[in-house]
């Protein structure tokens, strides 16, 4: 696939009181926007909650990456496994298979200087390069076993085909420029569609071994805090992740999947005992687009208020998702340019006319999430022929 | 170059956070107080498909005028890494084999401080051959990859684009009405309410080979990783006359003198 295509992950979610992000005096993460003090949560924050939430929601082990410095004895082990060598010649062969990678060796033997992140069935993939002929190699020389292996396409082996977490969050590799991978996601920081105001949770701690004539607090401190609805936005380069996974237009769906459903249901984990913060969003908002990938967050330059009206009962949340929807038809109306796939998730009361008018005429009927997400497939599945 | 073929490229540069670093390296990000040319050239490259090793010279050649619609102000971003087996990280020193040793004592969580411009809009004019610039409006409005504001994560707003106009880069950036928000244009009407008029004088930063008297070193040769390398360009700083789109001087300051005592404006609201 050739064609441009971005998937854009739009996220209202409200956040009671928190600090899940917080900086070096140990307060959640803000910024100003539209002249106003803004809850945020850093980027780096919810791509790592996103990340470790891959293996929750059925990712199989085999497909995503490891880290580590023994790959050597890693594809002895396969060697061992699938040839009828034994492991000392297994190991001699991964020795000069690894040697062309041009990777310093480590200090114990069979590990390499630094740790590798690949993918486990890249690794395989070496392997079966010399499947058929390792005897025959295995009872060459060195200098000949050199020689024979030297134009076998190792690296090109590892620097395609990557695991779903390295295709999506890419990766650095220092010194072979070749094994480096693009990210093709590109997530935003999350910030507050109102005005926030950092606060203190004073607290006391009591000594329960406290004798009768003593008094007072075991320990006392603040814990900094705001609480947020917060508008969230990542958006995923599809021809990138394409090529990232080697052109398996499969393992591409399926990453897609596992980002967005990750990316919507992972939370970062600071403070999360103190607080018990972990909520899901009020609204998702998946659009795909062959032009450019549109951040909404416009939408919020003026932050929201509840204000005294009649609608100062429904709350931030439903303003948001008004102003969201807004900019978001607005945008589509002023550059002409509609997107391929709108889908919507929502948990908000639709039954409020201009909310739900709003919401459904930039967005589509809101649907499941499990729908939301059968639908994205559907539609992207029928464009990659 | 003929003049006639010249024409002037306008974008418009505004999100929650941007971060034009020029010499930062390590652990400490800098930003400066405008974008860089080689944030701009970046973006241009990564919006026409550009890869890190393809040849940029082109780009570079393209003179950059940076007009500042709304300065923003500076956020400190404090960012914490770990390895996640829970190993102490490496030190920069090497054993006699290559290898980078632990430190030691044990140092377990790495700090990095980033600083953005937050809440700022500025507005670049990219001066050049008309039919290059023709082709970059096109590759902004449809770009091979996301496009960023500096970092990866600091994501334009839309749209980015203002296209392509014919003139000088000072008349050009000049002539584009004022770009802040709702929120900046309500604090300059309260600050100014006497002298409230239809236009505005905003900084601007042009590239002028002749006759800058400033040197800024953010002209990138390649942004190939292994062959990074900056050359100079010479900078004029000036001061361009800009209309506001607010209203017109005579009747808005009648209206406004009377308006009386503003206890809001003491707190910048």
């Amino acid at each position: 696939m050739t064609q441009r295509r971005f998937i854009d992950v739009h996220i209202l979610q409200t956040v009671p009181p928190a600090n899940m992000n917080r900086d070096d005096q140990g307060n959640p993460k803000e910024a100003v926007f539209g002249g106003v003090r803004r809850s945020r949560v850093s980027s780096q924050a919810w791509k790592r909650a996103t990340r470790l939430a891959f293996v929750d929601h059925g990712m199989d082990k085999q497909d995503l990456g490891t880290r580590t410095k023994r790959i050597a004895s890693k594809l002895t082990a396969l060697l061992v496994d699938r040839t009828p060598l034994e492991e000392e010649q297994a190991a001699r062969l991964a020795g000069a298979l690894l040697d062309v990678l041009e990777i310093s060796a480590g200090k114990k033997a069979g590990d390499t200087a630094y740790l590798l992140f690949y993918g486990n069935r890249q690794l395989e993939q070496v392997a079966d390069l010399v499947m058929e002929r390792a005897e025959e190699l295995a009872a060459l020389g060195d200098k000949e076993l050199a020689a024979a292996v030297k134009d076998l396409p190792v690296k090109e082996t590892l620097g395609t085909g990557h695991p779903v977490d390295v295709a999506l969050f890419g990766r650095m590799v220092a010194d072979i420029p070749t094994l480096k991978v693009d990210a093709a996601t590109q997530v935003a920081h999350a910030i507050s569609t109102h005005a926030t105001e950092l606060e203190f949770d004073y607290y006391t701690a009591v000594d329960d071994e406290l004798e009768e004539e003593e008094t007072g607090a075991g320990m006392i401190g603040t814990i900094g805090f705001n609480s947020a609805t917060l508008y969230r936005f990542a958006t995923i380069n599809m021809r990138q992740l394409q090529e990232n996974l080697g052109d398996d237009a499969e393992t591409a769906l399926k990453a897609v999947e596992l980002f967005v459903s990750s990316f919507t249901r992972s939370m970062p984990k600071g403070y999360s005992n103190a607080f018990a913060h972990r909520t899901l969003p009020h609204l998702v908002a998946v659009v795909v687009r062959d032009d450019q990938p549109v951040n909404l967050v416009s939408a919020f330059e003026r932050p929201v208020s509840t204000g005294n009206g009649a609608r100062a009962h429904d709350g931030i949340a439903a303003a948001s998702a008004r102003r969201l929807a807004r900019e978001h038809t607005t945008a589509v109306t002023t550059w002409g340019d509609t997107p391929a796939f709108t889908g919507l998730c929502c948990t908000l009361n639709t039954e409020d006319e201009s909310t739900g008018s709003a919401l459904t005429e930039a967005f589509g009927q809101p649907r499941s999430f499990p729908a939301l997400l059968a639908d994205l497939r559907a539609h992207l599945a029928e464009g990659s022929h | 170059m003929a003049s006639s073929e010249e024409a002037v490229l306008l974008l418009r540069l505004a999100g929650p956070i941007q971060s034009w670093g020029d010499r930062s390296s390590f652990n400490r990000r800098d930003t400066r107080p405008e974008p860089t040319k080689s944030g701009v050239i970046g973006l241009l490259a990564a919006a026409s498909g550009r890869a890190r090793e393809d040849s940029i010279t082109d780009l570079a050649e393209l003179r950059l005028g940076i007009r500042v619609d709304q300065p923003g102000t500076l956020l400190r971003d404090y960012h914490t890494a770990s390895d996640y087996r829970g190993r102490p990280l490496p030190q920069a020193g090497v054993s006699k084999k290559g290898v980078q040793k632990p430190t030691s004592p044990p140092k377990d969580t790495y700090v990095t401080t980033r600083f953005y411009l937050q809440d700022a809009v500025f507005l670049a004019g990219v001066a050049g051959p008309r039919p290059l610039l023709e082709t970059l409006d096109h590759a902004v409005r449809h770009p091979s990859f996301p496009l960023a504001l500096g970092r990866r994560s600091c994501v334009p707003t839309q749209p980015i684009s203002r296209g392509l106009r014919d003139g000088s880069l000072g008349d050009v950036l000049a002539a584009e009405p004022w770009l802040a928000s709702e929120h900046a244009r309500a604090v300059h009407e309260r600050e100014h309410r006497t002298t409230l008029g239809s236009w505005i004088s905003l900084s601007a930063t042009l590239e002028d080979p002749e006759h800058g008297d400033d040197i800024l070193n953010d002209v990138p040769r390649s942004f190939d990783p292994h062959h990074r390398a900056f050359a100079s360009r010479r900078i004029r700083h000036t001061w361009l006359k800009v209309p506001t789109g607010l209203a017109d001087a005579g009747n808005a300051a009648d209206t406004t003198a009377d308006a009386g005592h503003d206890p809001f404006a003491l707190l910048g609201w």
